[in-house]
């Protein structure tokens, strides 16, 4: 089968981090530049050798930016790599994309990289309207949010296998905790209790303000290759054991809860199967955290516990420092910053090749030196989908 | 309740039309009868051409509902609270639309909804009037 033929095959090799928060007088695309520049040191190659650059996402530009594509990144890299591709409209197709390139020897290396000037731009993320008018059928409803439409399928999990805002609450103030132990975390020192969540006000009911992620300025990076080149750059690194990509691309308004074709689900499949584990065997996951209910429904979707037993799952006590499956150990996109995918999967490298601090996995009281990692990139509103489990490769 | 006008397309043009009649309508492929929204020039089973437009009746059930307390626009500051809702009609077609004239706590995904019309200037739209919850 081709896919198990991939299986610990490909490697990520380097992760590049920029000052993030809040970060003033800085473009987009400064920000994917020194990402790029910090993980090509990371991973100590020459920028000369990256065959491959995809970049997150096409946004308008915001704050007299120049608009921001992957061309622009690649000339300010002073780069001529063979493919250049931009992660538009929240698709997620760089991980196939560079991994079919590294798996025919079409590219050495391949870098993904996020910038955006976000926060000190106040970047808005609504698309339902442009300069005022409509730009699909759902303005004339009053829909203009993503989170409108998160929310509409976080109302339906509630009222079909009992989830809500104290089981979301428990996510929030887990992540909370993990970001409280990282000084890059844009809520580090700002810990978060049962008060503080039921405080925030409601948005798009049933989610509230802190149930979604925070805007931040700010990039960061990451570096694939094949693991044979991986291992003659001499230092530690993840080798990706099993990965999977799956789309659903029907219209938000068309996404089930109990879609058995789920985006996550099918990616996930293809995950586990290749790297042949089991849920025993994962000791943390990183997961896209756009919104709390999007890291139970993933969970759930992962096949991690049955629906109706989010409540029991969804524990601070299990899932936050010192529990027995840690979830989105940097504070995640809600706590440390919003860099889409490459929040968690840059997170997941840095715990395998232990450079993560106080909230380092083993050495933290309570908790176990990992071994396997899952992470998740998710698109859209549960439209597109990258699975991937890690592991530590020496 | 009226919110931004609604984009009409050479695809949707008919369903627009349906509204001013107070009507649910959308396309059927006359080649394997699969009913569609949103509307697209080829039926996205068996991608043929040949559409016929049919009208569905004004009934179906809530798959969800989200209730804006924030305006995502300025224009919204005097609307919130509204509620946004999906809803399933009959032949797998399922609308968005808005709760009109409920009570929120009474509402519950599965439950009855009868769908009606709001007519403004230019266009009318759909809206859904709770029915009750299912058994």
């Amino acid at each position: 089968m081709i896919l198990d033929q991939l299986k610990n095959q490909f490697a990520i090799v380097g992760v590049g981090y920029t000052p993030q928060g809040k970060i003033p007088n800085r473009t987009a695309v400064s920000f994917h530049i020194q990402a790029v520049k910090a993980a090509l040191e990371d991973a100590g190659i020459n920028k000369s050798e990256i065959d491959a650059l995809y970049v997150y996402r096409h946004f308008d530009p915001i704050s007299g930016d120049y608009d921001t594509t992957a061309f622009t990144v690649a000339e300010q890299l002073g780069v001529r790599p063979s493919v250049i591709g931009q992660e538009t409209y929240c698709t997620r197709g760089w991980l196939y994309n560079g991994i079919g390139l590294l798996a025919s020897g079409l590219a050495r290396y391949v870098v993904i990289s996020y910038g955006d000037n976000a926060r000190s731009g106040r970047r808005s993320f609504v698309k339902e309207l442009a300069g005022g008018k409509a730009t699909d059928d759902l303005a004339a409803f009053g829909d203009l949010s993503t989170m409108a439409k998160y929310s509409m399928q976080a109302r339906h999990a509630m009222d079909t296998y009992g989830t809500g805002p104290d089981v979301w609450k428990e996510i929030a103030i887990a992540e909370r905790q993990w970001a409280c132990l990282n000084p890059i975390a844009g809520m580090y020192g700002k810990p978060l209790d049962d008060e503080g969540y039921f405080s925030a006000s409601m948005v798009a009911e049933p989610l509230r303000l802190l149930d979604a992620t925070p805007n931040s300025d700010g990039g960061r990076a990451i570096v694939l290759t094949t693991v044979e080149r991986a291992k003659s750059l001499g230092h530690p690194y993840a080798v990706i054991r099993g990965f999977g990509s799956a789309n659903q691309p029907v219209l938000p308004l068309k996404i089930c809860v109990d879609d058995p074709n789920a985006a996550a689900k099918v990616a996930s499949a293809k995950a586990f199967s290749m790297a042949g584990i089991t849920h025993a065997d994962v000791d943390a996951c990183e997961l896209y955290d756009c919104f709390t209910y999007t890291v139970e429904a993933t969970l759930r979707d992962y096949g991690f516990f049955r629906p109706e037993e989010c409540r029991d799952f969804l524990r601070r006590e299990h899932i936050g420092p010192g529990g027995s499956l840690p979830v989105n150990t940097s504070g995640g996109m809600l706590s440390e910053a919003y860099f889409m995918g490459m929040t968690p999967i840059s997170e997941a490298v840095m715990q395998l090749t232990g450079r993560c601090g106080d909230r380092q996995l083993g050495k933290l009281p309570g908790t176990k030196t990992p071994s396997i990692i899952v992470c998740s990139d998710n698109g859209a509103v549960f439209q597109s989908h990258i699975c991937l489990v890690l592991e530590r490769g020496e | 309740m009226d919110f931004f006008e609604p984009r009409i397309n050479a695809d949707n043009a008919p369903f627009w039309e349906g509204c001013k009649a107070h009507e649910l309508r959308f396309q059927r492929c006359k080649r394997c009868g699969k009913v569609r929204w949103p509307a697209a020039y080829l039926c996205p089973e068996c991608l043929s051409e040949d559409t016929e437009w049919v009208t569905l009746p004004n009934r179906g059930t809530l798959y969800s509902y989200v209730v804006m307390q924030k305006p995502f626009h300025p224009s919204l500051a005097e609307k919130v609270p509204y509620v946004i809702a999906e809803v399933d009609l009959a032949e797998g077609v399922r609308i968005t639309t808005n709760m009109f004239d409920c009570d929120v706590s009474a509402l519950k995904c599965g439950g009855e909804v009868a769908i009606d019309f709001l007519d403004s200037e230019t266009y009318s739209r759909p809206i859904a009037i709770w029915k009750g919850a299912s058994e």
